[in-house]
């Protein structure tokens, strides 16, 4: 007996959001009009893509079997990002500059905004630059960090319900891509792009960012909440089809199982291992659950979920048409 | 429109036109129409011409082009036999006056005149309008204020910059009243103006008001994303200033025909205008949000009104009272010791009453206390105490009024150091010693009650007015009324049915753990978590039209007796994502109601008993059907539609549509001591509506059993009805 298969049709598509843009090489995701990896009924003119996480400062609080992978360019941005591009064959990197909050250096606007341009000089790969949490501060950082940037076409991490209309407006002015964040919760993200849509932002230079649950640590419901939010999309929402971005490397690398190292738990095993098939079990989940951009700390993860992917996607120039 | 300003306005747009025309005459006929025109430092050129015309003016020859079509929307000089009363002509000739000025403007240095001098500071460069024009578009400015003209002295213009100050309005300054400016008067008053001071002076001359229109448009190009273009573009920039940059002119001092033409041309941006002098008033016709031209204002009272006109949402980040204040501090208690003075309890009357009023009638801000303050009277006194809330709001309903004042408790619980508990006349509250020492006063509930209510309803509420009576004689004179009110609100609420409105609301605020749940609220069944009745989600959906309440419409009924209604149940098809077709508002077991996981109870059927028991979340014991809560908690929850289990609010209980397709409340056969108490008297009067005498009695608690048989064998011995009404399924 044969199968056969009766491919389901989807009213909407995702939309296309191009990152990078001015001296960056662009790349571009979104676009498919159906569930995610649904291959056989479904078109995906653009293949996930894979970030590495590089910060302002030292991350002290990494886990040292991270550290380690990056010795020598923790706190230096610009080296760093040569590294995570060059060596690891990141995609794009997600800028984290933690160093800017109050309580971890309270590094200023200007600071962050030449952090910003010497990563930019180092590589041409397009950036999402994240600011240290909602706040009076993430907004000053992002908005020099956008003005002195213009036309960069980075990725401003991340604007939430109760504090969007000063990134939404460097956003527009300055030409960058906006991350809403909504506490995973499809009700607020929609509410979120109503909100953007209503300050002037184009939803094609917007992504969601569904917050995620490390594996163990809530990642059913980011699952569940990311599902939601593709099949409103899906079904012709025009409010919720905007590609979705996952920080799995902070969350992977914050679960006990990741950290704890063998000696303590001997049963768990090697613990470096341990922890990158954490984070890479957490990324593997979200794409599956339609996360387009995935940020990870650790390069061995990066190079797992590639391989996985390449044998999902054709390798083609920067974008992917399905195997 | 008032025949006086449109004659005014179309006369000074020509005035204005013709004086342009003069100046870019002289300038071509010296440097030809090669020659280079604009602000310094601006990528926008011209800015209003661009917004108004879609054109960039960069040589002497684009500005004869823009005065052109300023020319051409001028209207025909009304005179006494030729007049058409006719609204657009003003605003035309507006338009026509602000590229007039602008054009007078640009040509200044081109003729040798200054810009910027002493302490004008002239057109604004783009870096400043990115520094501080993202704050009007993000909020963290309210508005701005362009002043056009001069006070009658030093003192009151120092005053009303101060005043604007305060609110944290940017303040233009252009113009000249009699040749007087504001400025100037400033200038005298030793007072800082710059961009610092978000006190900016344009210039002496009518035309350097255009600057602040500009600084607006740059505004909406820059932040907004729009672009000039035609007349659809140039629409969407001005609908972008009048939706989202709350500013309005004051007009200060006498106004001629060039003041009224350039006010017509900032009604365009749907800017009113406040002045000070008896000049004919425009009051609503659709342009800006609310009035137009509203004359005739006290100084003092400028800024008030502007604001109140120009629907200006004022959000105050820091509540100026001399303690720490915010949720944390909301379960604290302050124990007898540590006393300062104490309100209520059973001491003496003590009660909050939240009222609404005509705009008019509530002076915004004002705060009273009639009677004693704290150092008044001897430390751990007791007194009386009346808190007098008076609101009004362009969008403010009577219907309202209970959901602001249950929203006191929350607000006064918030300082450090004071406790509030109760609410209406059952209210007890005391001030600890820690925050009399800090400078805490009674007032200070007032300031507390002011900033709260503006801060978080800000879309319904937009004056208030609080008094705090301290004097017996004046709590009991005021009590009848709140007595009254309280009455009246119940009754209402008691009348307000299922049957006698047309919509319910949606609440989806659980989905993010169930997604597929969606509350339906009605007047007689409130949300399953116990916080939001119809009345709230009627609030919510006004304050917050893309939150997580929306209007239902019922449309046609498809059930009259489960409870079901078209409209609702097309409703619920989207919002539960395609999982569920049909919800019955009034049954357990027919298509019930969905439950997340926040239920205050859980109504189940007993089997063998023909009856019902509801248990409540903080009953932690065995129940007759074998379970706990929280096992059945697990059952019910979820956003499922599980028949026969149900998650209720407490109060649902007590309403006449309470699972009515099922039996009702006679069903009823067992619940927790906790919620008999809850519903207290209520609860037995609803019994006795039932008409069964003695029934309230019938029905069982823990204290009788926790186990099935011996309920059943209860029952039996009280002659329960349910017994005979059958089994349910
Ligand atoms: S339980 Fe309460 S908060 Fe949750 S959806 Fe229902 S009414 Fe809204």
């Amino acid at each position: 007996m044969s199968l056969e298969l009766k491919p389901k049709k989807w009213a909407g598509a995702l939309r296309q959001v191009t990152l990078g843009a001015g001296s960056r090489r662009p790349l571009t995701v979104g676009g498919g009009n159906g569930l995610p990896l649904h291959t056989f009924e479904a078109a995906f003119p653009h293949r996930p893509l894979l970030a590495l996480e590089i910060t302002d400062v030292d991350p002290v609080r990494w886990v040292e079997s991270v550290r380690e992978v990056w010795e020598g360019a923790l706190g230096r941005p610009a080296e760093a990002a040569r590294r995570g591009v060059e060596e690891f064959g990141a995609d794009l990197l997600l800028v984290n500059l933690m160093g800017t909050h109050p309580d971890r250096g309270n590094r200023s606007p200007e600071q962050a905004a030449a952090d910003i341009a010497a990563v930019l000089e180092a590589v041409r790969v397009p950036l999402i630059v994240k600011g240290p949490g909602a706040g009076q501060k993430q907004n000053q950082v992002l908005a020099r960090v956008a003005e002195n940037c213009g036309g960069e076409g980075l990725a401003l991490h991340s604007a939430t319900n109760e504090d969007y209309k000063t990134l939404a407006a460097v956003a527009v002015a300055y030409g960058h891509v906006l991350v809403g964040e909504s506490p995973i919760d499809v009700n607020i993200a929609k509410q979120l792009n109503i909100l953007l849509a209503d300050a002037n932002v184009d939803l094609n230079r917007v992504l969601i960012d569904p917050l995620t649950g490390g594996l163990g640590y809530g990642l059913e419901y980011t699952y569940s909440v990311m599902e939601r939010i593709r099949l409103a999309a899906l079904s012709g929402d025009g409010m919720l089809n905007c590609p979705l971005v996952c920080l799995v490397g902070e969350e992977a690398w914050k679960a006990k199982e990741a950290r704890v190292p063998a000696g303590k738990e001997p049963l768990w095993g090697n613990q470096p291992e341990r922890a990158i098939h954490w984070e890479v079990a957490t990324s593997m989940a979200l794409i599956e659950a339609g996360a387009e951009v995935v940020v990870l700390r650790h390069p061995e993860s990066l190079a797992r979920i590639r391989k996985q992917l390449d044998s999902w996607f054709d390798v083609t120039a920067g974008g992917a048409t399905c195997r | 429109m008032s025949k006086i300003i449109a004659s005014a306005a179309i006369r000074g747009g020509h005035a204005c036109v013709r004086r342009a025309e003069t100046a870019l005459a002289e300038c071509v006929d010296r440097y030809g129409w090669d020659k280079d025109v604009g602000f310094p430092s601006t990528a926008y050129a011209l800015p209003v011409i661009l917004a108004l015309t879609g054109k960039r003016v960069e040589r002497l020859g684009d500005l004869e082009e823009a005065l052109g079509t300023a020319r051409s929307w001028l209207p025909a000089e009304p005179t006494e036999r030729l007049w058409l009363p006719y609204l657009g002509g003003a605003l035309d000739a507006g338009a026509a006056t602000l590229v007039a000025q602008e054009a007078i403007e640009a040509l200044k240095p081109l003729r040798g005149i200054p810009s910027a001098f002493d302490y004008w500071l002239g057109p604004t460069a783009d870096g400043i309008l990115r520094e501080q024009g993202i704050k009007l578009v993000d909020g963290r400015m309210p508005g701005f204020a362009a002043c056009v003209g001069a006070l009658p002295d030093d003192e009151t213009a120092e005053q009303l910059a101060r005043d604007l100050q305060e609110r944290n309005l940017l303040v233009f300054m252009g113009s000249n009243a009699g040749g007087e400016t504001m400025a100037a008067q400033l200038n005298r008053r030793g007072v800082e103006m710059n961009w610092e001071t978000f006190l900016v002076p344009y210039g002496p001359d009518t035309s350097s008001i255009v600057h602040a229109l500009g600084f607006a448009c740059r505004a909406a190009f820059t932040f907004g994303g729009l672009k000039p273009g035609g007349i659809k573009e140039t629409r969407e920039i001005l609908l972008y200033n009048q939706r989202r940059v709350f500013a309005f002119v004051l007009a200060l001092g006498e106004v001629d025909d060039e003041k009224y033409a350039t006010a017509a041309g900032a009604i365009n941006f749907g800017f009113p205008v406040i002045a000070d002098t008896d000049i004919p008033e425009i009051l609503p016709s659709g342009i800006c949000t609310y009035e137009h031209v509203v004359a005739n204002v006290a100084h003092r009272d400028m800024p008030a009104r502007a604001v109140e006109v120009r629907g200006v949402k004022i959000h105050t980040v820091d509540i100026p009272i001399p303690v720490r204040h915010g949720p944390a501090f909301e379960g604290e208690r302050v124990r007898k010791e540590e006393v300062a003075i104490e309100f209520g309890g059973k001491h003496t009357r003590c009660f909050e009453y939240l009222a609404s009023r005509p705009m008019d009638q509530v002076q915004d801000e004002l705060i009273r206390v009639v009677g004693p303050e704290i150092g008044d009277v001897p430390e751990t006194a007791r007194l009386p105490l009346a808190i007098f809330v008076e609101v009004a709001g362009r969008k403010m309903q009577p219907e309202f009024e209970s959901i602001l004042e249950r929203h006191i408790h929350s607000f006064l619980s918030e300082p450090m150091g004071v406790m509030h508990l109760g609410q209406r006349d059952t209210v007890w509250l005391r001030i600890s010693k820690k925050a009399r020492d800090a400078g805490f006063r009674i007032g200070h509930l007032g300031t507390v009650l002011l900033h709260k209510l503006r801060n978080d309803f800000p879309a319904i509420v937009d004056k208030v007015q609080v008094t705090l009576f301290t004097q017996s004689a004046d709590v009991e004179a005021l009590y009848p009324a709140a007595a009254a009110a309280y009455q009246s609100r119940d009754e209402r609420m008691g009348a307000l049915t299922d049957e006698r409105v047309e919509v319910f609301y949606s609440c989806a605020l659980c989905q993010s753990y169930a997604p597929n749940h969606v509350c339906i609220i009605t007047p007689e069944r409130l949300g399953l978590c116990g916080a939001y009745n119809w009345l709230d989600g009627k609030a919510a959906y006004e304050i917050n039209p893309h939150g997580g309440n929306l209007p239902v419409r019922k449309g046609d009924s498809v059930d009259p007796v489960l409870g079901q209604w078209k409209g609702i149940n097309d409703f619920i098809r989207n919002a539960s994502n395609g999982s569920f077709e049909r919800f019955s508002a009034y049954s357990m077991i027919n298509d019930p109601m969905t439950s997340c996981g926040c239920f205050e109870c859980i109504a189940c059927i007993l089997p063998g008993t023909g009856g019902i028991m509801i248990v409540d979340r903080e009953y932690s014991g065995q129940t007759p059907v074998g379970m706990t809560f929280s096992s059945l908690a697990e059952m019910t929850g979820g956003g499922q539609q599980t028949p026969g289990f149900i998650g209720i609010g407490t109060l649902y209980a007590l309403s006449r549509k309470f699972i009515s397709a099922d039996g009702g409340l006679s069903r009823l056969v067992w619940t927790t001591t906790r919620i008999k108490q809850r519903l207290g008297d209520k609860l037995r009067q609803r019994c006795e509506e039932l008409g069964r005498p003695g029934f309230y009695d019938k029905v069982a608690d823990e204290t009788v059993c926790t186990e099935l048989e011996p309920l059943i064998e209860y029952l039996a011995a009280v002659e329960h009805p349910a017994l005979e009404m059958g089994e349910m399924v």
